[in-house]
């Protein structure tokens, strides 16, 4: 081992924490979901307002549900049920999906750095 | 036209086979997750790229995937373009550290670093390829840490290689 590979291994070594910190953080309550499903155009939905909403897939309908800033998967045509044992998602980035019927949500905060910008 | 090739040429393929027995041997492991293998085909690269030079190590490693990929019937696969694009991130990676000044680095380094290189970018060109979406990132720590650990393995693999080899070995022409 020369003095660059223990500097090199050194330097990959911290950048592993950093990884996990920046890709695996908390970011924060959630604010909105967005549900994207086959052929269609991805779909914005709030969590302010509680409400069950069905999304069609190739199998049937899934059946998402918003209840109290959270949501998840309430039923699904599918067979695994994977989508349903995801259980409630309720921060930003938290996702769940329901393969066979091509049905996702992923979850986005409102954590803004800015305010308003103009120019 | 008739084509003659080198002592060199003949000790490229000689080495690209090795390096292509491994990685076909590897494939057929089992994986924990998508994406974390082994690595142990970076051996060959690597000492290649310290007994060698640079050049020779590129044909080795690009060598290696083409022909691997044949084998196992992934060419032009979406698996081809990653292992492609992984080999060619790490071997630009090891061509940069080859010219540190110096004693420069031994082989864990350019291990370590290979493999790193080959993660990245591998998993760069997968979230602009294939899936470009944000719940993807979530693995890449993991991967990230795997490869750091697997380049490690390989690169002291490498060093109790390269010392068991005879000084200035030459890999016999056909």
């Amino acid at each position: 081992m020369t003095r660059a590979d223990w500097l090199v291994l050194a330097c990959l070594l911290a950048v592993q924490p950093w990884l996990y910190w920046h890709y695996w953080r908390d970011q924060g309550a959630a604010d909105s979901a967005v549900i994207t499903a086959l052929g269609q155009a991805p779909q914005h939905v709030s969590l302010q307002h509680d409400q069950l909403l069905k999304v069609h897939g190739p199998l049937g309908d899934s059946v998402l549900e918003v209840q109290a800033g959270r949501v998840r998967f309430r039923a699904s045509p599918c067979r695994g049920k994977q989508c349903i044992h995801s259980g409630w998602l309720s921060r930003a980035g938290d996702f769940a999906a329901c393969l066979p019927n091509r049905v996702s949500v992923t979850l986005v905060g409102t954590v803004m750095r800015y305010d308003a910008i103009n120019f | 036209m008739q084509l003659t090739p080198t002592p060199d040429d003949h000790r490229i393929a000689w080495l690209a086979a090795l390096a292509i027995v491994i990685h076909i041997a590897e494939s057929a492991l089992p994986s924990p997750l998508p994406g974390i293998k082994p690595g142990l085909a970076n051996v060959v690269t690597v000492a290649v790229l310290i007994r060698y030079g640079w050049t020779a190590a590129a044909w080795v490693a690009l060598l290696r995937v083409l022909v691997g990929s044949l084998l196992l019937g992934t060419f032009l696969s979406p698996t081809f373009v990653l292992s492609a694009g992984g080999a060619l991130c790490s071997i630009i990676v090891l061509g940069l550290a080859s010219r540190l000044p110096g004693r420069g680095l031994g082989p864990v380094g350019y291990c370590a670093l290979a493999a790193q290189a080959h993660m990245a970018g591998q998993f760069g060109l997968a979230y602009a390829l294939f899936i470009p979406h944000a719940a993807l990132l979530h693995l890449l720590p993991v991967l990230m840490s795997a490869a750091l650990l697997f380049g490690v393995l390989s690169g002291i693999i490498t060093a109790t290689m390269l010392k068991a080899l005879p000084p200035q070995h030459h890999v016999p022409a056909a």
